[in-house]
C-alpha cells in the first residue's frame, strides 16, 4: 500500500505491536506510580518498554522518557533549552512548523536556509553560532525524505559548546546518532507503532528543565498510555528486524520511480539527490498540473498520496519545505512507502503516472 | 509593451497555467505583466523561469514581468 506521506502514522500498526497492546490493556493498565500488585505489575512492564526502546534506539534507559503528546516534544525541548527565549534561536528552514513556530517565543531567532537538495547552509549555521545558541536541525524530512548531515551540524554546534535539539521523527529508527546531541525528538509511528507515543530523549549532562507548570522536580509530563508504550516498543524490535531487507527493497523500489519519472514525464522537480534522502520517501513537482486532480485522479487508480501544494493542504500557504528548496509547489505528490509495498503496485503506477500527467496538462 | 495577465483571485496552480499558455502564443523577447495574488505565485514563478529559461522580475508583490526567452 502506499500511503500518504503526510503523517507518518498512516503507515499500519505493526501486526505483532497490535496483539501487544491488546494484551497490554489487560494487564498494564494501572498508574504505575500506585503501590498496588497491579501498579507494580505496569512498572514492571514499563521498566521493559523503555529498556527495550532505549536498546533499540542506542541511548540509555536513564536518558529517555515517553510522552503521549508526540507533536509537543520539539516545542517543548527547545522551550527547555538552558536560556531559551533571550539565547539565539537557530533552526532549519524546512523544520516542522511547530519548531519554526518557536521563534515567536525568542527574542533573537536566526533560520539558516537550505541548497536546492535541501542541505542545511553549514557555513552560515556556523557562522551564527554563538556559544549559548539554541539550535533545532531535523535529521530528515517528513515531506522530501531529505537527510541532513548531522554529525557535520552536531561537529559545529559542539564547537561552541551550544545546545543541540535533533528532531528525529522522520528517520525514528534509521537515525544515526552524532557524538553530540543534548535533545532529541522520536514518534513512535515512524516504526509502524501506534500514535500517540513519542520518546523524548534528554542526553546524559545535558542541560535542560522542564518548562511546564509543576511542583514536584519532574523531567516530563508523565501522561501516556502504559499500553501504547509496551506496543512502541514491541513495534520498534520487530521494525528493526527487518530493517535492513526492507530498507533495501524500499530504496530499490524509491530509485525506480525517481529513474521513471525523469526518463517519461517533462517538467518535473524531485526534490532532494538519491544519496542523501529516506529509502522510503519521494516527493515530486508537475509544471502545470493542479494537485488536487492528481491526487485525484491517483486516488481513483487506488493509490492514496500525500500533497504540499496548497489547493491540496487546506491551507493558503504553499510547503514552506518546497519553497524554501526553490523547487515548484504546485502540482506536487509525495509518496511515503511502507514495508508491505509490492513491487507489482509500483509497477503499476509507473505504467499510469505519464498518462494521467500529459492528460492533467491537456485539460 | 507588456501584455497583461490579470490572474488576481485565481488560486494555484492557475496562475501559472495561464501564464504557461500565454508564453506558448507569445513572440520571443515578448513581455507579459502578470499580476497574481496568490501566494503560491512567486515561489512558483522561479521555479517556472528554471525549469522553462524564461526571464521573470518581480516587480512588486503581485506584479511579475515575464520575458519569454525561449
Amino acid at each position: 500500500m502506499i500511503t500518504a506521506g503526510k503523517y507518518e502514522g498512516q503507515h499500519p500498526l505493526h501486526p505483532k505491536a497490535r496483539q501487544i497492546l491488546l494484551d497490554a490493556f489487560d494487564q498494564g493498565w494501572a498508574d504505575p506510580a500506585q503501590i498496588s500488585a497491579q501498579g507494580r505489575q505496569a512498572q514492571g512492564l514499563l521498566l521493559q518498554a523503555r529498556e527495550s526502546i532505549a536498546t533499540s534506539l542506542g541511548l540509555q534507559v536513564g536518558e529517555i522518557e515517553f510522552w503521549g503528546e508526540p507533536e509537543l516534544i520539539s516545542p517543548v525541548a527547545i522551550w527547555g533549552a538552558p536560556g531559551f527565549g533571550s539565547a539565539p534561536f537557530i533552526y532549519g528552514a524546512t523544520e516542522r512548523s511547530e519548531i519554526i513556530g518557536m521563534r515567536a517565543k525568542s527574542k533573537q531567532s536566526f533560520e539558516i536556509s537550505v541548497d536546492p537538495d535541501g542541505a542545511i547552509d553549514l557555513e552560515l549555521l556556523t557562522q551564527t553560532l554563538q556559544p549559548n545558541s539554541i539550535v533545532a536541525i531535523q535529521s530528515a524530512n517528513i515531506e522530501t525524505g531529505v537527510i541532513q548531515d548531522v554529525k557535520a551540524i552536531a561537529k559545529a554546534v559542539v564547537a561552541q559548546n551550544a545546545h543541540l535539539h535533533i528532531d528525529a521523527t522522520a528517520s525514528g529508527a534509521r537515525f544515526v546518532k552524532p557524538s553530540f546531541w543534548s535533545t532529541l525528538h522520536f514518534d513512535a509511528r515512524a516504526w509502524n507503532g501506534p500514535s500517540g507515543v513519542g520518546v523524548f530523549a534528554l542526553k546524559n549532562g545535558a542541560r535542560w528543565s522542564n518548562p511546564l507548570p509543576h511542583t514536584k522536580p519532574t523531567r516530563a509530563p508523565n501522561s501516556f498510555s502504559i499500553p501504547l508504550a509496551l506496543a512502541a516498543a514491541g513495534a520498534l524490535e520487530h521494525w528493526i528486524a527487518d530493517e535492513a531487507t526492507n530498507s533495501a527493497r524500499l530504496k530499490s523500489l524509491i530509485e525506480r520511480i525517481r529513474n521513471h519519472v525523469k526518463q517519461t514525464i517533462s517538467d518535473v522537480d524531485i526534490a532532494g539527490n538519491a544519496q542523501s534522502t529516506l529509502p522510503n520517501i519521494i516527493s515530486l513537482s508537475f509544471l502545470n498540473v493542479s494537485s488536487e486532480q492528481l491526487v485525484a485522479a491517483l486516488e481513483v487508480e487506488g493509490f492514496s498520496v500525500a500533497s504540499g501544494s496548497a489547493c491540496v493542504a487546506s491551507a493558503l500557504e504553499p510547503s514552506h519545505v518546497l519553497k524554501a528548496m526553490g523547487l515548484l509547489t504546485h502540482g506536487n505528490m509525495r509518496i511515503n512507502l511502507n514495508h508491505d509495498v509490492q513491487d507489482g503496485e509500483i509497477t503499476k503506477l509507473l505504467a499510469l503516472l505519464p498518462g494521467i500527467i500529459s492528460k492533467l496538462r491537456e485539460d | 509593451m507588456a501584455t497583461e495577465l490579470d490572474c488576481r483571485g485565481k488560486r494555484c496552480p492557475l496562475p501559472i497555467i495561464e501564464l504557461s499558455k500565454k508564453i506558448k502564443e507569445s513572440e520571443l523577447g515578448q513581455e507579459v505583466l502578470l499580476i497574481s495574488d496568490d501566494p503560491a505565485t512567486a515561489a512558483d514563478l522561479s521555479a517556472w523561469a528554471r525549469m522553462t529559461g524564461n526571464q521573470v522580475k518581480v516587480v512588486s508583490e503581485d506584479n511579475f514581468l515575464i520575458t519569454k526567452n525561449t
